[in-house]
């Protein structure tokens, strides 16, 4: 049966139709990942409720403390964006390492974040970012911090009936610098094996701030605020950086894959996690050194 | 002269466009749509099936089981281009996983998906096997029950005195070498319509080999062939995926139980991975050698994984499974044994460099291996030994066009071979390699066609060459025009259609471009020999005095003594004037000594690159890659230089990404997420492509002449560079990592 497709233009109508059909109704977004589930029939929803035309969930809003990004927002708009590659380059950089052109011209970040795929290379960023997801369901609206939001692969913290609409992610503090890693092991289309985003402020050469998430290589994008907290108060020097590395990959538990196994991927994380570290030390323009390893 | 011009392909802007009638594009009036219910288990006994359940579904039109071949009058279950082996659906036992055992068809998809969910079959599991090498011992579980051991085959080369061999060598090198079952990933899946009027089947086909198509069909329903029609529409690529017979036995016999209505079958992605895969090879090569480099012998054992039925890989294994696993080299003696073994996999069939490639992979590395082990220069090591023209090859054959070492020195010098080479201390090491392979094509086959001089000038190329993306009918068309010097926007390319158009082997193995090429100079040669009989009697002039000269005809020195073609047929009263053109060759080997004739020509291919390695990931990067290939002669270089880069792009995938893999028989990256093909952006920084012409070379095909280089060249490349020799393709970053790192 192919499911009828219902095109609301507010957000409250869109929830109100997730409301009145339940479990038969599924909000369609982008579609990259959706069709795919319906046409290898892993679900077959009697509705599927068309995100297009929200005007709730479009665009992109400024403030002082950050970005608001609508949930219909797509992975490519992001990579191009001139605020978010100027003030979030490791948004942009794993934005712009999705798939292809076609993907991220269609997919959007609401969507990414919805499906929860392990292997997925925007959450990382956000996670490092500290990103907070706003929610609206029946019963109103809430917010959900995206170290609280994926439950393990494809399983997020949403209730039945729950939309994500925005993306909300704060500006770093003053003179951060951060990147985006990807790691692939088959084409350069694919998902990531490993992904890690790394943010650090330093203040006289001194480490203020650091974070680090690790994803792909695990069930859900991870941070280890115990081994960041290592730098913190120092230079970032070569030992202290290899410690970091070592501390992820001996406290991140890794996953078995078509990408890799488990074993060499805590060996790519104690890699990536140090080379992110030495670009954000070097101060190598995030951006364009690019994440294309 | 339409010959040597990059003239663009035929179809090229209706198929960016999106243009192009594909078999999935086709809409016959009454049309149903096929689907295939599948084996879930890799080997079961089939206790019980109900299709009932199933008709009661509203739209279901006919389901096909094997209780519908005893009926009377009723087609053979069983087919097979060499053994019959194959059920069109499975009768009391399932062999792999998505093998069929039923079909529907029905008024919808959805109902036909319906249905297939709700058909009961009731399996009871065998023991299964899995890997060539295990399914070949005596006590594996038996795949077929008449094959103990699973070997259906065991074919012999035995070429000179191996112990002597061996004896006068200074070193022996053995090394074992695998390939995995790969996925021709055509961007097009299969289709078939089927659609049977008083007692005639009309079969469209996506498929490489419409004459092979109508043959087994006919033979399948005790028909004259006449009394099957195949049409071919334009594929969205091959590979060897659509060669032979593939889903054409399981829809006709569909459309036969549903009467009238055509039915339409095509391929979801997921089915395209248990349809036909590469084989599953493993290659044992051992080669003695002399200090200086000479090679003195050289023994290979193959075992190669046919999947549940042998298919093609028997006539294969006569031919290409023994002198595409040796190498162009000059070896005074050659043993090899090639084993057909049946396992619980998907059936394997050809697969674009078909056994070249996974040959290529061992002895290529292994000759690298050999000059490691020497000392000596790789390039240096395969100068000493290669073909040269006059040389014998080790099945007998005085080999005559032999520019082996011309392809490979080519190579070489792009990617600066012979300049010094800093291979870097840090992370990021660099390092060069390089590969040469001999591809025979098919020993024995022949190729027709037809040229058709209409009175309004357009000549008809009647050719039963399948146009699948590669650009034959372009190039076939610039043959015809320049052998008639007819020009080009003239000639017109009918086919193929059983029904229309002469008799053509295949549209594989290169071989299209060579042998239909061939077959259309001859037509031309004949349709010119007729205009001069035509011609003469209007000039009043003897046919001798005649010259064919742009689209008219002359008389020798008077060049003022001028008609036209058009004008020949017009005098005459004819609509149209036909000449017929066959090639045609002959060899074979004899199955217990390789001895005889393997091909007609030689493909001959050559890679060099460039590449560099993550030592802490290993990742590898390919710098640069050079594709070197004998063509004889350039029909259109442009089409043949995206060949050659195409040869290079697809080499790629296989030597660095692509693998089907199984679990206890369950494909595990049914789909193109999970299974991995080369994107743009994996091409390499500098790719080139050399074409090597000689003046008296004939046409070579180049569809694959490249291809089985590139993983040999890559890994001897990275052998180069961090000193690991990858064994097992594809040549992952984590296999790289575990052998530098010695995990």
């Amino acid at each position: 049966m192919r499911p009828e497709v219902l095109h609301p233009s507010t957000l409250s109508d869109a929830l109100a139709a997730l409301a009145a059909y339940g479990e038969e109704a599924r909000p369609l977004a982008g579609g990259t990942a959706l069709v795919l589930l319906l046409h290898h029939r892993l679900i077959a929803p009697r509705v599927l409720i068309c995100l297009e035309e929200v005007r709730e969930l479009r665009g992109f809003q400024f403030a002082e403390e950050g970005i608001r990004i609508g949930a219909m927002v797509r992975l490519q708009e992001l990579a191009r964006f001139p605020q978010i590659r100027e003030r979030l380059p490791a948004l942009a950089l794993a934005c712009r390492e999705v798939g292809n052109i076609r993907i991220r011209n269609q997919a959007t970040l609401g969507g990414n974040l919805a499906e929860a795929d392990y292997a997925s290379d925007p959450p990382i960023a956000l996670m490092a970012l500290e990103a907070i997801l706003e929610v609206h369901g029946p019963n109103g609206p809430r917010e959900i911090p995206i170290s609280e939001f994926f439950r393990g692969p494809y399983t997020t913290a949403l209730e039945p009936g729950e939309l994500i609409t925005a993306v909300r992610t704060p500006f770093p503090p003053p003179g951060s610098r951060m990147t985006y890693l990807k790691f692939r092991t088959r084409s350069a289309e694919d998902r990531p094996c490993l992904g890690v985003a790394a943010l650090v402020a330093f203040e006289d050469g001194i480490c203020r701030e650091l974070r680090i998430a690790v994803g792909a290589a695990c069930e859900t994008p991870q941070r280890r605020p115990e081994v960041e907290r290592l730098a913190i108060g120092r230079p970032l020097t070569e030992v202290v950086i290899r410690a970091i590395a070592q501390g992820y990959a001996d406290q991140i538990e890794t996953l078995n894959d078509l990408r890799g196994s488990a074993a060499y991927r805590k060996r790519m994380i104690e890699v990536h996690v140090r080379r992110a570290l030495e670009e954000v030390r070097d101060g190598h323009r995030s951006f364009s050194a690019g994440a294309g390893c | 002269m339409a010959i040597g011009r990059s003239v663009p392909v035929r179809d090229a802007e209706a198929r960016v466009r999106g243009a192009v009638a594909y078999l999935a594009d086709l809409r016959l009036p009454g049309m149903l749509t096929a689907k295939i219910v599948r084996s879930p288990f890799p080997h079961a006994r089939i206790r019980h099936l109900d299709p009932r359940p199933a008709l009661r579904i509203p739209g279901v039109v006919a389901i096909l089981t094997a209780e519908d071949f005893n009926r009377p009058g009723a087609p053979r279950l069983f087919y097979g281009v060499d053994r019959k082996d194959q059920p069109v659906v499975a009768r009391d036992r399932v062999r792999y996983v998505g093998e069929p055992v039923a079909a529907i068809a029905a008024e919808t998809p959805e109902a036909a998906e319906e249905a297939a969910q709700a058909i009961e079959v009731e399996y009871e599991e065998l023991p299964a096997v899995f890997d060539p090498l295990t399914a070949a011992k005596p006590e594996a579980p038996r795949v077929h029950e008449d094959c103990p051991g699973n070997v259906f085959l065991h074919t012999r080369l035995r070429h000179g005195d191996l112990e002597a061999g061996f004896a006068a060598a200074d070193l022996i090198v053995e090394e074992t070498y695998t390939t995995p079952p790969a996925c021709h990933a055509a961007l097009e899946p299969h289709g078939v319509i089927a659609q049977w009027a008083d007692g005639r089947l009309t079969v469209w086909s996506a498929t490489q080999a419409p004459f092979v198509v109508q043959e087994t069909l006919a033979e399948l329903f005790g028909l004259p062939r006449e009394a099957v029609r195949v049409i071919v529409p334009p594929l969205g690529g091959g590979y060897g995926g659509k060669g032979y017979v593939r889903l054409e036995p399981l829809t006709a016999v569909l459309a036969w139980k549903v009467g009238g209505r055509p039915v339409r079958l095509i391929l979801e992605r997921s089915e395209e991975f248990v349809t036909l895969t590469r084989h599953a090879a493993w290659i044992r090569i051992r080669t003695g050698v002399r200090r200086d480099g000479t090679l003195t012998a050289r023994q290979v054992e193959v075992y190669w994984g046919a999947g549940a039925y042998a298919d093609i890989t028997p006539r294969l294994l006569r031919s290409a499974g023994l002198v595409r696993v040796v190498g162009p080299y000059r070896i005074p003696a050659v043993h090899v044994d090639a084993y057909g073994v049946y396992t619980n996999l998907p059936p394997a069939g050809p697969f674009r460099g078909t056994m070249s490639f996974e040959g290529a992979w061992a002895y290529e590395s292994h000759m690298d291996t050999i000059a490691h082990a020497l000392g000596m220069d790789p390039l240096e090591l395969r100068r000493r030994n290669l073909l040269r023209p006059g040389d014998r090859f080790c099945t007998g054959e005085v080999i005559e066009e032999a520019f082996f070492w011309e392809c490979l020195e080519a190579a070489a010098r792009h990617v600066g071979w012979d300049q010094p080479y800093e291979k870097g201390e840090g992370m990021r090491r660099r390092g060069r390699g390089l590969a040469v392979m001999m591809k025979s094509t098919l020993p024995r086959s022949r190729s027709e066609c037809r040229l058709v001089l209409r009175a309004d000038g357009v000549l008809e190329l009647h050719t039963g060459t399948v146009e699948m993306g590669q650009g034959a009918h372009t190039a076939l068309a610039q043959i015809a025009a320049a052998e008639t010097e007819i020009p080009l926007e003239r000639v017109q390319v009918i086919g193929p259609d059983t029904a229309q158009v002469p008799y053509d082997a295949t549209t594989s193995a290169s071989r299209a471009t060579s042998m239909m090429g061939a077959a259309i100079r001859e037509a031309a040669a004949r349709l010119k020999e007729e205009m001069r009989r035509r011609a003469a009697p209007l000039l009043e002039v003897d046919p001798e005095e005649l010259i064919l000269q742009g689209a008219g005809v002359t008389l020798r020195g008077r060049p003022e003594v001028w008609i036209a073609w058009e004008e020949v047929l017009r005098r005459h009263g004819l609509e149209a004037l036909e000449a017929h053109g066959v090639f045609e060759t002959q060899g074979g080997l004899d199955p217990e000594t390789g001895q005889g004739i393997a091909s007609p020509h030689w493909h001959q291919g050559a890679g060099a690159c460039e590449v560099e390695v993550d030592i802490e990931t290993g990742k590898v990067r390919i710098l640069r890659y050079c594709a070197a290939a004998y063509a004889g002669r350039v029909i259109n270089p442009a089409l043949a230089t995206l060949q050659n880069e195409g040869n290079m792009v697809f080499g790629l995938g296989q030597a660095l990404m692509e693998q089907i893999f199984f679990d206890q028989g369950q494909p595990l990256n049914a789909n193109m997420s999970d299974y991995q093909i080369p994107s743009l952006r994996d091409l390499p920084e500098v790719l080139e492509s050399v074409l090597l012409e000689s003046p008296e070379g004939s046409i070579h095909g180049l569809g694959e002449m490249t291809l089985p280089p590139v993983a040999p060249a890559i890994a001897n490349a990275i052998f180069d560079a961090v000193g690991v020799r990858i064994r097992d393709l594809p040549i992952t970053p984590e296999k790289i990592w575990r052998a530098l790192h010695g995990e």
